[in-house]
């Protein structure tokens, strides 16, 4: 593609807006999109629109050095955006099927980086509260192009793998066994922390806990993701979890009344850090105090007048350490995590840090991460994470729909080692 | 006329190390046992829920989270005196939990309801209220008035303690240097300001202490004189970090409309730090609004659609360093620095307010003004204040002068930036 296809279309009922001209020159990267739905706050929009668009970075406005080029499709809602995307980035063209989107009308593979996200459409939800996005069969099609051709290219994928485990794994060995650059997750793995904190490499992690909005299914992979990013960081690195207990309504507030893991709940101190780490604690005496710590009889009103599902992931990791996810949407409107440290006095917790709507610029740094595969042809981090994180989730909600029952999880010894340096956005 | 000499010698009071903001201390009450709750009294316009005295005074008494755990300050919030009742008043809610009392003047507020002065600190929160406005659009809160008072109960009573006042000093230049020469004069504590550059920052980064700054430039919303202050003491907070400190302002111009378009098409501030500063804002509007699209706003040509009335604030110091603030209400909904240093190096941040009710910034405020309180050291001159006070209050003559540039001799503040960073990142 060259700087011409950057120029922009006027589309009726669309301001027209300056479009950036990029420089020609060396080969850049030819990306392909496979996506559920290209609507207003879909994942694919943020993303996609990303590569279009740039955006902030390092003090200035960032353009990938590469071109979206090909899309598909999956779902059409009413509000749309795919039809005025291609109608103002003439170089993207939209694709019937995923394999035409990939060999871009020819007969073999026409792209050198692929973006799978199947977030957001309507798909059924299966007896257990999953949502069947199809992205494990957007992928198959996406491998078996890349076996026609004789070629690969990288492939990220949003969020979690796949709803279903075996299919989530031979999603990773596939990625394997034709040894293509394989990333995934959640944007929140790589958003900035407020404050910008990290465990240090090798430090003995005792315990970990997460309190953030959310449910199963949805959100549980983006404290999972998020804090498996801290925690991977532990003595030895990833061993793997053996063991997943979902926890729900009383049995929730019950861990805070017991103060360790060892007497069945959690450390108090790592809890306490969490809601001191958020930036949306909501107030049981409204309209009367902005910012005061609520009582345990406060939490359990304010969730219950959200009407928000209180539900704890129990994580037992193989080698001993321990993590406690929360989900206690009316409690709190964001994502914070402590971990507890051997030898330091104090837990390490942060917020991580979102962003207001509509930008949602924590998309910005995911989408950074994905450049540098696409240019590099290595994985930013280890897709085993998510491999892992993917697990932990339908082992929590296998367990909730399994009545709470603990559930002993061999099949998620996933052994990896995290990146030297901390990938998520610190600005240095 | 009490001078400071006599003043200490009437209170009696040790003239302990002044740290690195050099304002003089006078405090044995600082000297006492660490049980026994610091007595704060609360001056303030009105007391209401998401008013500046509510969400600064409560942390306080109900605590705030800080380095990750939920702190209980040793104070007490013994007594106030709120100018105005509202309807949706809450000071009589927290005389009755806290034990706050109201009183009907700021020197019974100060004494206790006796004759000299009995609290160890004095918050002094002079924003909302039904005040009237100057003709420069200045709102006419009385926090000089609130302050002489205070003076003066300090005064009679032959002891001073550390006093915070929330946002600028004052509308006026002069009155703001006559409240800083009265600390001075009487030797206490005296911290000021907006949270905006106490808040977090994406990134987390200072500009270097010392740097060879040559250009700053602050991209700011809201409404003046309200919001255009937060801008410049974010601006001045960069800016005092500079090779050489504070030297003073030679002069100030602010432009609005149509002129402001000219002006940046005359590059008169460089577009390099318009595009750093927006690619920091976190809420690009109009596009971005209508489908959550990213935008190269300081490039796209959306800019001049999107700002109804922008204004500009130049700002020259006396050591040839230049700033400028653009008020562009439209085009975002946040508050964003970039500076170039002489090597060519840009430095850019976001000055983060978090949304909703928490208004978590407040509480890296109150943890500021709450150090002083506990060490008699104010953590950041006051100077600062004053310098964004003065500047926003000159700027707004320029305006009634026709936007021309005027010289400004009373903004010779000239004062030392603290090394230490003091913005929220533990």
């Amino acid at each position: 593609m060259t700087s011409s296809a950057n120029s922009q279309r006027s589309v009726p009922g669309v301001l027209p807006v300056t479009m950036p001209v990029r420089p020609s020159g060396k080969k850049r990267p030819q990306i392909a999109a496979i996506v559920t739905e290209y609507r207003r706050w879909s994942h694919a929009e943020h993303i996609l629109d990303r590569f279009l668009w740039g955006y902030g970075w390092d003090g200035r406005h960032h353009y990938p050095e590469m071109d979206l080029v090909s899309l598909y499709v999956d779902q059409e809602p009413e509000n749309d955006l795919s039809a005025e995307r291609t109608q103002l980035f003439p170089s993207l063209r939209r694709y019937p099927t995923i394999p035409e989107a990939l060999t871009r009308g020819g007969s073999k593979l026409a792209v050198d980086g692929v973006l799978l996200i199947g977030e957001h459409g309507r798909y059924e939800t299966n007896e257990k509260g999953q949502k069947l996005y199809p992205r494990y069969e957007f992928f198959k099609e996406i491998v078996k192009v890349f076996r026609d051709s004789g070629r690969t290219a990288p492939v990220f994928n949003d969020k979690h793998l796949s709803w279903n485990w075996d299919w989530a794994k031979e999603m990773v060995d596939l990625a394997r066994e034709l040894d293509f650059p394989f990333m995934a997750g959640s944007s929140l793995s790589v958003v900035p922390r407020m404050p910008s904190v990290d465990l240090p490499l090798g430090a003995e992690a005792e315990e970990a806990v997460s309190v953030a909005v959310g449910r199963p299914d949805a959100y549980d992979i983006h404290s999972a993701e998020a804090v498996q990013t801290v925690v991977e960081r532990r003595r030895g690195g990833e061993s793997g979890v053996k063991a997943v207990q979902a926890l729900q309504g009383n049995a929730v507030w019950e861990l805070l009344e017991k103060s360790s893991w060892a007497n069945g709940g959690l450390d108090p101190k790592l809890f306490e850090a969490c809601l001191c780490r958020t930036h949306v604690l909501q107030q049981a005496q409204k309209r009367i105090f902005n910012h005061k710590y609520p009582t345990v009889d406060e939490m359990k009103r304010l969730t219950a007048e959200a009407r928000a599902p209180v539900v704890g992931y129990r994580i037992e990791y193989n080698d001993g350490f321990n993590y406690t996810l929360l989900m206690m949407g009316g409690l709190v409107g964001d994502f914070s995590f402590a971990t507890r440290v051997k030898g330091r006095r104090s837990p390490i917790s942060a917020l991580f840090f979102l962003g207001p709507r509509n930008l949602c610029s924590f998309f910005s740094p995911l989408c950074n991460s994905v450049e540098k595969m696409f240019l590099t042809g290595k994985p930013t981090y280890p897709v085993e994470r998510t491999l892992l994180t993917t697990g932990i989730c339908i082992a929590g909600v296998d367990s909730l729909h399994q009545g709470q029952k603990r559930l002993e999880t061999p099949h998620l010894s996933v052994n990896y080692q995290p990146t030297k340096e901390p990938t998520f956005r610190r600005y240095e | 006329m009490i001078t400071r000499r006599t003043f200490l010698k009437m209170s009696g009071a040790a003239t302990l190390a002044a740290g690195s903001v050099s304002l003089p201390q006078s405090f044995a009450s600082l000297v006492r046992p660490v049980a026994q709750k610091r007595k704060v009294a609360l001056i303030t316009t009105i007391y209401h829920y998401r008013s500046h005295s509510q969400h600064i005074s409560d942390r306080f008494v109900v605590g705030y989270p800080k380095e990750g755990s939920w702190h209980h300050p040793n104070t007490q919030i013994v007594s106030s005196y709120v100018d105005q009742i509202g309807d949706r008043d809450l000071s009589a809610h927290r005389s009755v939990q806290f034990g706050t009392r109201r009183y009907d003047t700021i020197r019974e507020a100060l004494c206790l309801g006796g004759n000299k002065l009995a609290v160890d600190a004095v918050l002094l929160i002079g924003e909302h209220g039904d005040y009237p406005s100057n003709e420069k659009g200045q709102k006419l809160y009385p926090r000089y008035e609130f302050f002489k008072q205070v003076v003066e109960v300090f005064e009679r009573s032959g002891k001073a303690v550390p006093v915070f006042n929330d946002k600028h000093l004052s509308y006026s230049t002069k009155k703001c240097a006559e409240m800083v020469a009265d600390s001075k004069r009487l030797g206490f504590p005296f911290l000021a300001g907006s949270s905006l550059p106490v808040t977090h920052r994406l990134p987390a980064i200072d500009l270097p202490w010392g740097c060879e700054l040559e250009e700053g430039l602050v991209v700011g919303v809201g409404s003046s004189d309200a919001m255009d202050y937060h801008a410049l003491e974010a601006m001045q907070c960069m800016m005092e970090r500079r090779k050489g400190g504070e030297t003073g302002v030679k002069a100030v111009q602010m432009i609005e409309g149509d002129t402001v378009w000219r002006a940046m098409r005359d590059r008169r501030w460089d577009p390099r730090l318009l595009e750093a500063a927006l690619s920091r804002s976190e809420t690009h509007r109009g596009l971005t609004d209508r489908d959550s699209r990213t935008q190269d706003l300081a490039n796209n040509g959306e800019l001049q659609r999107l700002v109804k009335n922008p204004s500009a604030y130049f700002i020259e110091y006396a050591d040839g360093v230049r700033s400028t603030l653009l008020m562009l209400n439209g085009a975002v909904g946040d508050f964003t620095f970039a500076g170039r240093m002489k090597d060519g190096k840009r430095a850019s941040v976001l000055f983060y307010l978090s949304p909703g009710e928490n208004v978590n910034y407040s509480a890296c405020l109150a943890s500021q003004a709450e150090e002083m309180f506990m060490t008699g050291r104010a953590p950041y001159p006051v100077e600062r204040t004053q310098m964004a006070s003065s500047i926003l209050d000159r700027c707004l003559d320029s305006r009634m002068q026709g936007h021309e540039r005027i010289e400004t001799a009373d903004l010779n503040i000239r004062y030392q930036a603290p090394r230490a960073s003091r913005f929220c990142r533990a």
